[in-house]
């Protein structure tokens, strides 16, 4: 340790003196210098043994995002996690890249394949064209396409034999949280919005109206769901997955129309909604998606009532494990609720809260749901 | 105070613009600075006022040398300068102007005011000035706002005063005014730098005169000299400064304004009930001190201003409410008096800048292509013909001198078919040499039949071309008198008076 | 900063109001020296690298110990940036480990695809620049064009090739209209351009969004996406080398648009009054020219520019139908474009392919070396920082100030004729 210690000093006193007698950096730069040369003063480690740490697999799979990038807080984001999770358990180092825009899809997956790739998961339905195509080209190559059925000729069959869809069923989900959302309510009002109206998100949106119908045909209540109809398919969008005044601004506008629960679909929007949900002082909950959003977002854990899950992460560790072993199937993944591909999260803090009735209806819609004396579904549907 | 400037050279680049000047001015002395555009007057006096940093030399008062970083510097040892175009705020007042730069505040920041306004009537009473420190400067006549930029300077406590161009903008009578006024403020001691142009103002005016040219000192004169004198020390050679011409060969009305009126942007009526003609053959010039509605009267005749009211006929043809382009092809020659802004592109080449306004159609254009061979046999033919000092027909008109950028304009306008020619300033910014050139093509132009108009500030240049003189003041004719009128007739009339006997004609 | 970069004097421009000295600064930077572009490409390169280092795991952790052995950490910063410009280089000229040179030279093809929208909108936004407005509507135009084009590429029915001239006419037509519009606002009621042209981008951003989502006009029939049908195979542009590649007939149309740009400007008298606005528009004024028609023309010609990338994504890129990203932010990018090549429609075909050399090589950047696609973007980010302020890469490579050279020849001419007249 003296030793350590010795050559500590003396490479700090080395470094002091380069600084003296360069009269000429500038005060601020030498400071940031000095920092980083300090830094520099560890130890080298010792000469690795490269033979151990070759994986003696030569699978290699690989993603790419859609325009929304791999820090998304969505699916982009739950994909990679669930790919790097896998990965790690096989011991191998998998290649991701990002999209910028929607021309960039078809170089991305040919540059992928071009890297060896064995396993390609394409996220997102915008890369559906893009998947199709590289896929009918490299029918070598193993594909995973998330929230898209790979259909693009409308014929109830995935275009290439080496494409796997992983989709989500998420409009049962959304019913059980409807269900809890207009049991909750005190205002009599629920508010949800998306980030584009697209079917991924709009699932979400439908099951939720839905269930908040139900529970009015089995209460006698008149609790109303605002931001979305489900007869006509409009509502409330912003236009984009991204926190921000738009976001902000269709948060506000339901709480305006005095909503106490919100359902924002869409990635990081949610974000924005915490804000308008802090501004107003009123006592409002949140429902969250894709993941428990009391878990993944601690520090405003007391808003959310509950959250709508979509276990895109397990869905794609699934298929990254399964295809290392050497037992990839291109049949469609379909997340439901009876596979727990999708649910929904425990209440929290907000058990007290929730009428003891309403969890108990829930428990027993789960079970309808799966059994099949309750149907629930969307236009936007995965299709089968 | 005594002002010494010693050796001093300013360059730029590879440009000496200043070469060795040394200068000296006695306390109470006026002292004129003269030399043609470019001569390097307006770098030295930049120099002085710390707005250049000279290579060499030394600037010294009462002995002492200076080191001048910028122009607080120069103005806290007691240089003021009276700028060419004011450095004043149109909207606010006269001691708010005063004041500006060196505000005094009260408790939490309030302006304070009151001392302003007593120094401006302390030094309006002084020299008899007569302003109202709370008059907005934007309703001042011109010739006041110079005297709130003098009483800015003495405010400061200058005890060197620098005019720069300052008759440019000021009708004979407010010039008159101005020279009484340097001559009090000289007897109260004040060092005073004149900066001009014109040798009449220098004669009347100066104790000594030092001539620049080329960035050197090429002598000294005294108020005594002759005007051809001062000229050719100017120029470097000797100089006529009146026009040879016959006189006109009327050839009949071709220009005919009547009632023209015309209203400008910000609603202002600029142009008023104007009526005149102008015969073939003749040169009607128009005479005025600038901003009194030359500029829109002028480009109301081309087409430029849209608020336009009365009538313009040409030959018997109506002009007024057509399209620039139109009045073009009707045969209307013009040399914008802004050249570098109107009459030119400067980063185009000369043969572009020759075919400018002839972009549309023959002979330059054929099937919406450019004839480009066409275009540089022209050019190289109107460089030969006017004497375009350039490097090829391809230079950029920027490059070339003003003089020679006139040439071009010139020789484009000129080369078309004419009925009807009308010049604004333009002989402005030029050397003596280049004036000379364009005044004899203005008469050139009027012996081969063509009506010519001549709008000038320069009662020189009025007085050397025109046949008739249309007098404009506030934008009204205030009398058509003919080319032999007296000066100082001439002169009460561009201050507003009719004249003794006005005639509308010939 | 060295002697070189003091700036000429000022002289009597004191009167220059705000607009004119807008135009002049509009002028300045895009009439820079074709010097000034390649040092701007090389240093932002030179900076790229630095960063590339700077965010490699490898040099972050080599760089803890650099003083034990600090060879280390130089492999790992050589290691990072020739591999990511050497992927660069492979993933847009030549790829070296391809097994037979058909492959070899895909990468070339695919720069040239990339290149094909950005050179027509840059075309578009440096015609604008040489009648001194500023086209920030790229985006606005490429999504009204890619949706004319795209609309008539799907939804009419027509012989193969006819198909595909009326699907470009229109697309053309539309960003003819919707940058018209622009030119129709400022030549009558003096709107300015940069404005109205970032305003439209919402517009047809939303215009768009809205038809996708509409069942009949650009969403496709039984979807719930907003999304467009694919293209009929009649409308689409051929591949230019077959399937393997690619490479379209689209590129054909920017080449064909290119020498109509340097028509335009220097062989046409519409251009020469497109000029002569751009250089001073009161000169112009005087000369009889129609500044306002030339606004409107021009406009509409640089709309339609700007629509021929809109064109080309939709009927050559991506034909298997599109959303409201198609435009793919190249309407920003054709700034920067038209910037470095000088709004020179030469100049814009060079830095259209140098960009989209970037763009195909950026993905095999990441892709190869995980190099973050974003380092691409700042690389182009910096090339436009020394374009738009060239006294810093003067004063970095020692060039000599354009007002330093040119005074003293104005001069010079000046006092050599007064000589003579002097001397007569």
């Amino acid at each position: 340790m003296v030793y350590v210690h010795a050559i500590s000093l003396g490479c700090i006193l080395e470094v002091l003196l380069t600084i003296s007698t360069r009269k000429t950096v500038i005060a601020g730069l030498a400071m940031f210098g000095t920092a980083a040369m300090l830094a520099a003063c560890a130890q080298a480690p010792a000469a690795t043994d490269d033979t151990n740490s070759a994986a003696a697999s030569d699978f290699l799979p690989c993603m790419v995002s859609d325009a929304g990038g791999f820090d998304d807080q969505s699916f982009n984001q739950l994909g990679f996690e669930g790919l790097n999770e896998a990965a790690g358990e096989l011991g191998v180092t998998p290649i991701t890249v990002e999209s910028a825009a929607e021309t960039d899809y078809q170089s991305n997956v040919q540059n992928l394949v071009d890297q060896g790739c064995s396993l390609i998961i394409t996220v997102g339905f915008d890369l559906a064209a893009a998947t199709v195509e590289s896929a009918l080209a490299n029918p070598e190559v193993n594909y995973a396409l998330i929230d898209n059925a790979a259909d693009l000729d409308d014929d109830h069959k995935v275009d290439a034999p080496n494409i796997k869809p992983l989709l989500f069923d998420t409009a049962p989900a959304g019913f059980m949280a409807g269900y809890a959302a207009a049991g909750y309510s005190e205002t009599g009002v629920v508010g949800t919005y998306g980030g584009r109206q697209i079917a991924p998100v709009t699932i979400f949106m439908d099951g939720f109206a839905d269930g908040v119908v139900y529970y009015n045909e089995k209460n006698d209540t008149a609790v109303k769901t605002i931001g979305w109809d489900v007869a006509s398919q409009t509502g409330s969008f912003t236009g984009g997955f991204a926190a921000g005044v738009d976001s902000f601004a269709k948060a506000q506008a339901l709480i305006d129309q005095n909503a106490d629960v919100l359902l924002p679909v869409g990635g990081p929007i949610f974000l924005s909604a915490i804000e308008a949900i802090k501004s107003s002082g009123k006592d409002i909950a949140m429902v969250g998606v894709d993941a428990d959003l009391f878990e993944t977002n601690p520090a405003n854990s007391s808003l959310f009532l509950t959250s709508i899950l979509k276990d895109i992460k397990l869905a794609v560790s699934t298929v990254v494990a399964a295809s290392g072993s050497g037992t990839f199937d291109a049949t469609a993944y379909l997340g439901t609720l009876d596979n727990e591909g999708v649910g929904i999260a425990p209440f929290h803090d907000f058990e007290s809260k929730v009428p003891a009735t309403v969890i108990e209806d829930i428990d027993a819609i789960k079970a309808g749901i799966i059994d099949g004396s309750i149907t629930v579904e969307s236009p936007a549907s995965p299709k089968q | 105070m005594k002002l010494e400037l010693r050796g001093i050279t300013k360059r730029f680049g590879a440009l000496v613009a200043n070469n060795n000047i040394s200068l000296t001015v006695e306390s109470g002395e006026i002292h004129a600075l003269l030399g043609e555009n470019g001569a390097g007057k307006s770098t030295l006096m930049n120099v002085l006022y710390g707005l250049y940093i000279a290579e060499e030399g030394d600037i010294l008062l009462d002995d002492v040398v200076q080191k001048f970083a910028g122009p607080g510097d120069a103005m806290n040892a007691g240089i003021g300068m009276v700028h060419q175009h004011f450095m004043l705020v149109p909207v606010f007042t006269v001691a708010e102007n005063v004041v500006l730069g060196h505000e005094q505040t009260t408790f939490g920041g309030r302006l304070d005011l009151s001392a302003a306004r007593a120094k401006v009537r302390e030094i309006s009473d002084r020299f008899g000035f007569d302003i109202d420190p709370d008059a907005l400067i934007e309703e001042l006549p011109v010739g006041v706002q110079q005297r709130v930029e003098i009483i800015k300077a003495l405010s400061q406590d200058a005890k060197v005063l620098v005019f720069d161009e300052p008759t440019a903008v000021l009708t004979p009578q407010e010039t008159d005014e101005l020279m009484i006024i340097m001559r009090q403020l000289a007897e109260s001691g004040t060092s005073i730098v004149f900066i001009t142009h014109k040798l009449r103002e220098v004669r009347a005016v100066a104790d000594r005169i030092t001539v620049i040219r080329l960035g050197t000192v090429v002598g000294d004169a005294s108020p005594t000299a002759t005007n051809a004198e001062l000229a050719s020390l100017m120029v470097g050679r000797a100089v006529e400064l009146t026009v040879h011409k016959n006189a006109p060969e009327l050839r009949g009305p071709a220009l005919t304004v009547k009632n023209l009126s015309v209203i400008d942007s910000r609603n202002q009526s600029v142009v008023n009930n104007v009526s005149f003609d102008v015969q073939a053959g003749e040169v009607l010039a128009i005479a005025g001190v600038q901003g009194n509605g030359q500029t829109e009267l002028t480009e109301a005749l081309l087409g430029l201003q849209h608020h336009v009211t009365g009538s313009i006929e040409l030959d018997g043809k109506p002009l007024r409410g057509y399209s620039v382009r139109h009045i073009l092809d009707s045969g209307v020659g013009f040399v914008p008096e802004d050249r570098t802004e109107d009459g030119l592109i400067a980063d185009f080449s000369i043969a572009e800048n020759l075919m400018l306004d002839r972009s549309s159609g023959a002979p330059f254009v054929k099937a919406g292509n450019l004839q480009l061979g066409f275009r540089a046999k022209f050019a190289a033919e109107k460089i030969a013909e006017f004497d375009i000092r350039s490097q090829g027909s391809e230079m950029e008109a920027g490059r070339l001198s003003g003089g020679n950028q006139q040439k071009v304009v010139l020789a484009r306008e000129l080369s078309r078919e004419l009925r009807l020619f009308v010049a604004a300033q333009p002989t402005r910014g030029l050397d003596v040499g280049s004036i000379e050139f364009v005044h004899t093509r203005i008469i050139e132009t009027r012996d081969s039949g063509i009506p010519v108009i001549v709008v000038s500030t320069e009662l020189d240049e009025v007085v050397a071309l025109a046949d008739r003189i249309a007098v404009m003041y506030r934008g009204e004719i205030v009398g058509i008198v003919p080319g032999n009128t007296p000066r100082a007739t001439l002169g009460l009339m561009m201050a507003g008076e009719h004249a003794p006997a006005t005639e509308s004609g010939l | 900063m060295s002697a070189t970069t003091t700036t000429a004097p000022a002289g009597r421009d004191s009167r220059k109001d705000g607009s004119e000295r807008w135009t002049q600064t509009l002028r300045d930077i895009t009439g820079g020296s074709a010097m000034i572009s390649v040092l701007a490409v090389l240093f932002a390169l030179v900076v790229g690298a630095i960063l590339i280092a700077f965010t490699n795991e490898r040099v972050q952790e080599t760089a803890g110990y650099f003083f034990s052995r600090p060879t280390d950490l130089l492999r790992a910063v050589w290691d990072a940036v020739a591999g990511a410009y050497s992927a660069l280089f492979q993933g847009s000229i030549y790829n070296f480990r391809a097994t037979n040179f058909l492959t070899a030279i895909r990468p070339m093809t695919e720069t040239l695809t990339f290149a094909t929208p950005l050179i027509a909108a840059g075309l578009g936004v440096g015609l604008a620049f040489r009648v001194g407005m500023f086209n920030i509507g790229g985006r606005g135009q490429m999504l009204i064009a890619a949706g004319a084009a795209g609309w008539v590429a799907f939804a009419v029915e027509l012989p193969a090739g006819i198909h595909l001239i009326v699907a470009i006419l229109a697309g053309l037509l539309g960003g003819a209209i919707w940058g018209g519009i622009v030119g129709l606002l400022k030549a009558r009621t003096g709107a300015h351009e940069v404005i109205v042209t970032i305003m439209l981008n919402f517009v047809a951003l939303y215009l768009i969004q809205f038809l996708l989502r509409t069942p009949g006009a650009l969403q496709a029939p039984g979807s719930n996406n907003p999304k467009t049908p694919a293209m009929a195979a009649t409308a689409v542009f051929p591949d230019l080398f077959g399937p393997r590649y690619n490479l379209h007939a689209g590129f054909l149309t920017v080449v064909a648009a290119t020498i109509f740009v340097w028509w335009l400007l220097s062989r046409s008298n519409l251009g020469f009054q497109f000029r002569a606005v751009g250089q001073n528009p009161s000169a112009a004024r005087v000369a009889g020219i129609n500044v306002k028609n030339v606004y409107l023309y021009a406009m509409a010609i640089s709309g339609a520019l700007v629509g021929l990338a809109g064109i080309n994504q939709v009927l050559g890129t991506v034909t298997t139908g599109f959303g409201s990203g198609i435009d793919a932010g190249i309407g920003f990018d054709a700034i920067t474009v038209a910037l470095l090549g000088r709004s020179k429609p030469w100049g814009i075909f060079a830095a259209g392919i140098l960009f989209g050399a970037f763009k195909a090589g950026g993905f095999a950047m990441q892709a190869a070396e995980g190099v973050p696609i974003d380092i691409v973007v700042v690389v182009q980010a910096l090339i436009v920082l020394f374009i738009a302020a060239p006294p810093l890469v003067r004063a970095m490579f020692h060039l000599p100030t354009p007002g330093t050279s040119r005074k003293p020849t104005i001069r010079a001419v000046k006092t050599r004729q007064t000589n003579e007249v002097v001397a007569k």
